[in-house]
Formats: C-alpha cells, sequence, structure tokens
C-alpha cells in the first residue's frame, strides 16, 4: 500500500508492506537518524515526533499514521546550522555513544515546545522514556537546562 | 523487524456504524487499532488487517450530564494533560495517570485499548475500577456496563463485533478522595501491584469506598472484602486497622517478579498509604 508522509518538511510517498512499524519504514528509505533498539517501547531511541508528540516509532504501524507530519531529529537543525538542544547536548557533554541522543533531544524538543520554563523534575519526567547506558541522565538534564538559556538569548 | 507477516488489508473507517460493519463483515481475523501498543509487542500472526480508529471522533474528554467521558482513542496523556481532569480529585487523577509507563508510551497507550486487552498489569483498569466508570461499547447499538460487570462477562468474545465508544465516570463532588499507589522499579516497568480508592468522607467517617488492585499477577479486581471492612468506619481508626485486614484478606499470588508475601506487604502498605492520603 501506499502512505504519504511530511517528513522535516517535505513531502513523501513510499510504498509499504502494512505489517511493518514506522521505524522500518523511516529507516529503509534512508532516514538512519532514527535509531531501532528494543522494538518494544521500552528504549526511546526510535523516537519521532508524529504530529508534534513525542513517540516511539517501533511499536507505531507505519499505516496507521498514514498522512502524519513526522520530525526526525535532523528535522530540528543539523551540523551547520545545529538547534540550541543540539548544540547544547554537545557543548555540556551530553553525548557519548550518541545511540540515544536522537529520541532524547527530540522528547525534551517536545517538553520545550509546551513548557519552555520546565522544573528538573519535569525534565526528568520528559525524558524517562528515553534510556542511556552510557552518558547518564546529569548531563542531559544540564544540556537541556543550558538549551533553555540558548533559546532565551536567541542563540 | 516485521511484526505483523500476513497483513492484507488496513481500513480507515470514517464512523463507529462503519468500523463495526467491517469488524462484523470481514471473513478474516481483523484487528482494531487504537494506540496500537499492544499489536506491536505482541503481534499476532493469524491477524489479516487492521481498522484504524484514528478518523471516528473518539479523541474527546468532555464533561455532560454529570459524567466525565473520555473517548476511545484518547491517550493517557491526553487525559492526564487535560485542564478537567486536572481539577477532579485536587489533581490526584491527573497525577495518577502520569505516574503510568514512560512519556512516550503515555502518548500512545489509549483507554479503549486499556480497557479491551485487560493487561494484568493495567493500571488504567485499575484506575477506571475504583471510579465506578461505564465502559460504552457499539455494535450496531449502544451499550453500556459497569466495568466491574463488564469484565465479569465474556468481554472478549463481545468485542469480537464491537468497538469501545468511550468510559465515562461521574463527576464526584469534593466529599469524595481519590488516589492511586503503583509499585514500580522505573519508569517504563510494570506494576508489580497497583492499588487505587475512592472514598467519600464527610465528618472523618469513611461513607462510601472503592478498593481496586491489580497487577496481583492476576488482572485488576475489586477489593470487596476490604470495601466491606472499611465501610462506616472512623477514618482515623481505619488508618490503624488497615494495613493488617488488607494484608491478610488479599487475592494475590506470586510469580517470576515477586513472591505472594511481597504483594501482601504491599497491599497492605498500599491500603494504609491511600487512606492517610484522604484524612490530609
Amino acid at each position: 500500500m501506499k502512505v504519504h508522509y511530511k517528513i522535516n518538511g517535505k513531502d513523501y510517498e513510499f510504498d509499504i508492506y502494512p505489517g511493518k512499524v514506522l521505524l522500518d519504514v523511516l529507516r529503509e528509505n534512508g532516514f538512519t537518524e532514527i535509531k531501532g533498539n528494543c522494538y518494544m517501547g521500552t528504549c526511546g531511541a526510535c523516537t519521532v515526533l508524529i504530529n508534534g508528540t513525542p513517540k516511539t516509532s517501533c511499536t507505531i504501524l507505519a499505516a496507521q499514521v498514514n498522512g502524519a507530519e513526522i520530525t526526525t531529529v535532523k528535522g530540528l537543525g543539523d551540523i551547520l546550522n545545529p538547534h540550541p538542544l543540539q548544540k547544547a547536548f554537545v557543548e555540556k557533554g551530553a553525548v557519548q555513544c550518541g545511540y540515544c541522543t536522537p529520541g532524547t533531544i527530540l522528547a525534551a524538543y517536545a517538553l520545550l515546545k509546551e513548557n519552555p520554563n520546565p522544573t528538573d523534575e519535569e525534565i526528568k519526567k520528559a525524558i524517562d522514556g528515553n534510556l542511556c547506558r552510557c552518558t547518564g541522565y546529569v548531563q542531559q538534564v544540564e544540556a537541556i537546562k543550558y538549551a533553555i538559556t540558548l533559546l532565551k538569548e536567541g542563540k | 523487524m516485521l511484526k505483523l507477516k500476513n497483513i492484507e488489508e488496513c481500513f480507515y473507517p470514517k464512523t463507529i456504524e462503519e468500523a463495526v460493519e467491517i469488524l462484523k463483515n470481514s471473513r478474516e481475523p481483523l484487528r482494531v487499532v487504537g494506540g496500537g501498543l499492544h499489536l506491536s509487542v505482541y503481534p499476532n500472526p493469524q491477524i489479516k488487517g487492521f481498522i484504524f480508529l484514528n478518523n471516528l471522533g473518539l479523541n474527546y474528554i468532555k464533561e455532560e450530564e454529570g459524567n466525565i467521558k473520555i473517548g476511545a482513542t484518547v491517550t493517557i496523556n491526553d487525559a492526564a494533560k487535560s485542564d478537567l481532569i486536572k481539577g477532579l480529585f485536587n489533581g490526584n487523577l491527573s497525577s495518577a495517570l502520569s505516574s503510568i509507563a514512560s512519556e512516550l508510551l503515555r502518548n500512545q497507550i489509549t483507554f479503549g485499548g486499556s480497557v479491551a486487552q485487560r493487561e494484568p498489569y493495567s493500571d488504567i483498569a485499575t484506575i477506571l475500577l475504583a471510579l465506578d466508570a461505564d465502559v460504552v461499547y457499539f455494535d450496531g447499538s449502544e451499550h453500556t456496563e459497569k466495568i466491574d460487570e463488564f469484565y465479569k462477562t465474556d468481554f472478549r468474545a463481545k468485542l469480537k463485533e464491537a468497538i469501545i465508544k468511550e468510559v465515562r465516570f461521574k463527576k464526584f463532588d469534593s466529599s469524595y478522595k481519590f488516589g492511586m499507589e503503583r509499585h514500580v522499579r522505573n519508569a517504563t516497568d510494570i506494576a508489580l501491584l497497583n492499588m487505587a480508592m475512592l472514598a467519600q468522607i464527610e465528618e472523618n467517617r469513611i461513607k462510601d469506598i472503592i478498593v481496586s488492585y491489580g497487577s496481583r499477577p492476576m488482572p485488576a479486581i475489586r477489593f470487596k472484602a476490604l470495601e466491606d471492612f472499611l465501610k462506616g468506619k472512623d477514618l482515623s481508626e481505619a488508618v490503624k486497622e488497615v494495613y493488617n485486614f488488607a494484608k491478610e484478606n488479599a487475592d494475590v499470588k506470586g510469580d517470576i517478579r515477586r513472591d505472594e508475601q511481597y504483594r501482601r506487604e504491599l497491599t497492605g502498605v498500599f491500603a494504609k498509604r491511600l487512606l492517610e492520603s484522604f484524612g490530609r
């Protein structure tokens, strides 16, 4: 079957097998910035924004979100023009192996859209589904707080 | 990773009538998809197609005729973050919903899906039982059943030809208190035991009470013996006695995750904590 998505602002049409999850369809079509791991929704590595809401693409059927707007971490910024969150994660040492980073940044992005001045507890809750096994969470929370400062300064 | 290997058709009905028609007339096994989490985590290879509920207009939370109505495709986060739900029980229902699973999964798990699956560890089932909620389902005509009664019937057989439309519960006045406790090791963990309580407290006396508990590890049920024990008691007296009664009379078992004794302890501790919170 054919599905249509708007991914990072561009329209796409893919011919898919309807039993596939969104993660696989996106990766097979070149969006390898989305990482796959648990396929149970427990690690958050595959997080994308679906119509602005962070969800695990490994537990969403590709056919289920036909017509949706999807944002991956590359939709926020790139190496030449990073989003303040991407910049903050690098500057605050919140990236080590980097496997969880795209998902964590998207979860944080969704939080800041909804609540530009979150408390530490609210930050921790927003990224509680994004597991990190090397950097740890202290630097991630620091990075998100630093990104809030950068966003306020318009950097 | 291909999870469902025999899918031939996808349906995107625009009305619940159309969805039920497709479900009833299909010769192949179809799966009704709300959030889709259960389906992707526990894929059933016999399924030949999906009926997606996205376009049925069941994404509402509203107050009508003294009831709070939550549409089947409303996610846990939709409800937890809604002003209507936040305004109930001093925010305790919203907090209880926000404690379930992770932020990402709360964006996917729906009320309809949770009720239909009735996973033994479901926190939603425990909450809805305590709220004495109704399940509204449609099979060509609309039916309303108390969730407690719905689960006593062969609800899975009913749902082969019906779709859950909404859950609803009474908008309780300020004499009612609500709370939930669940024991987990981390955010994405399923509860080792959960308990919810709704109590009407007047002049420090428990006038009426509903207690439900789940992940026992069996599915959520009402704890009727405890309800009878607590009804009519002075709250302070109940707080003193509830731990032992709940622990001794709990219908819990051990499993690979925790033994029976541990769950008994949790039952007593949760019951006491919830009653204590009602006295504050």
